[in-house]
């Protein structure tokens, strides 16, 4: 990416109006919104936020350039791996968490936690 | 002018030669003009499914670069008049043609027969691109396995970003005790894994191994249970409307999953 010395919040957000298949990626200096779902094996990085209006099974990378305060939103977030600026996180092996509502996956003391959407407000 | 049609997977092994040949027979059957056509060039199987090995002369490579005519490289099934295979050249490789010639083929191919089968080479390469150059409509054969199904959906992907548009999927190789036990994914799990509609379900059948080594597809057996739905997705093909056989649906594979990591 080569705008990253602009804030992502500078280059708006694209919309991706489909689904994202296996081995299908995405990548843009500020927020990407998906309506539609992100299988397994897809891709998408983003300078800012990432909002997926469905499934979120595939890898996502959000505030790529360092962005702390970047967040990943999912109708249903079920993803292979989860990237917020420099933290790296995966589901736990073995288990596999079905949430049934929105949720919203962010940087707090220093770690990604993943909270349901809305309530993320108060706390 | 007819229609061409791409019959492909990405995985390997999972049934795109048996299907084409199946299909194409099937289609023949119900008296239908079709052609097939072996993409899978320094791997070619299908003559040998139709059991006309022995009848190659010319291939399409030969055909591609003008060493024979159309007409000449086509050979004639042993059972229909009106079922062809264009085989593949098996001392060659995939660079061996281009997509704008594949595309150029089929076209030519398409003026005289009203269905035209490519049988796709296994992977996304060369060989894959040369398949489906000049289709207009794809299947995309899976086997209920985890990885076929992501290799599946790596491939409807690919098949979108060409503008072959609506590909059908194909189960094969479903087996109805281990769906009921939970053990396989059934349609209804892949259905909505990949979010396409499934033409139709093949089960597992032994049967199949016979008929693919005497060169007779299993739609000419009547009491070949995968032969049977090879022909009921034949039709589906040819544009008729034929309800779906509920081969099995278990407790579903995907609750079985949830049940064993205590989920549900
Ligand atoms: N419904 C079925 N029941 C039992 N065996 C089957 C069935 N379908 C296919 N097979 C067997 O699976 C094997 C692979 O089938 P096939 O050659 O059609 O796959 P393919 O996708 O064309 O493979 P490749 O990717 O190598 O071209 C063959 O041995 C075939 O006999
Ligand atoms: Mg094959």
């Amino acid at each position: 990416m080569d705008a990253l010395n602009s804030s992502p919040e500078d280059m708006g957000a694209v919309l991706v109006e489909r689904t994202l298949r296996s081995g299908q990626s995405v990548s843009y200096a500020g927020h990407v919104v998906v309506l539609g779902d992100v299988h397994p094996g897809a891709e998408i990085v983003a300078g800012g936020n990432i909002l997926v209006l469905g499934t979120l099974q595939g890898t996502v990378h959000a505030g790529v350039g360092g962005n702390e305060a970047a967040v990943v939103v999912a109708f249903r977030l079920r993803p292979s791996q989860l990237r917020i600026a420099h933290h790296i996180t995966r589901p736990p092996d073995g288990q596999e968490f079905v949430p049934e509502e929105p949720e919203i996956a962010r940087v707090k003391n220093g770690m990604v936690i993943i909270e349901k959407f809305g309530q993320h407000r108060e706390g | 002018m007819g229609e061409v049609i791409v019959i492909t997977s990405g995985k390997g092994g999972v049934g795109k030669t048996t299907t084409t040949a199946n299909l194409g027979t099937a289609m023949a059957l119900m008296g239908h003009k079709v052609v097939l056509v072996d993409t899978d060039i320094g791997l070619r199987n299908l003559d040998v499914v139709m059991g006309l090995e022995n009848r190659i002369v010319y291939d399409l490579v030969d055909v591609v670069h003008g060493r024979c005519r159309l007409k000449q490289a086509l050979i004639k099934d042993k059972r229909f008049d009106d079922l062809y295979l264009l085989p593949a050249a098996q001392t060659k490789d995939k660079t061996a043609v281009t997509p704008p010639q594949m595309a150029e083929l089929c076209q030519e191919l398409a003026t005289e027969h009203e269905f035209v089968l490519i049988d796709c080479p296994a992977g996304i390469e060369q060989g894959f691109k040369n398949a489906i150059a000049g289709a207009e409509k794809a299947v995309v054969v899976t086997t209920p396995e985890v990885a076929a199904v992501r290799d599946a959906d790596r491939v409807i992907g690919l098949l979108e970003a060409a503008e072959v548009s609506n590909p059908g999927i194909i189960i094969n190789r479903l087996r109805s005790q281990m769906v009921k036990k939970g053990d396989m994914m059934d349609m209804e799990d892949i259905m909505d894994i990949l979010a396409v509609e499934v033409m139709g379900v093949v089960p597992e059948d032994e049967y199949i191994i016979v008929s693919t080594n005497r060169g007779e597809p299993a739609v000419l057996d009547r009491n070949s249970r995968a032969g049977q739905a090879f022909y009921r997705i034949a039709r589906r093909l040819a544009g008729e409307s034929v309800p779906m056989v509920e081969l099995a649906s278990g407790n579903g594979f995907m609750g079985r999953l949830r049940r064993l990591i205590g989920l549900s």
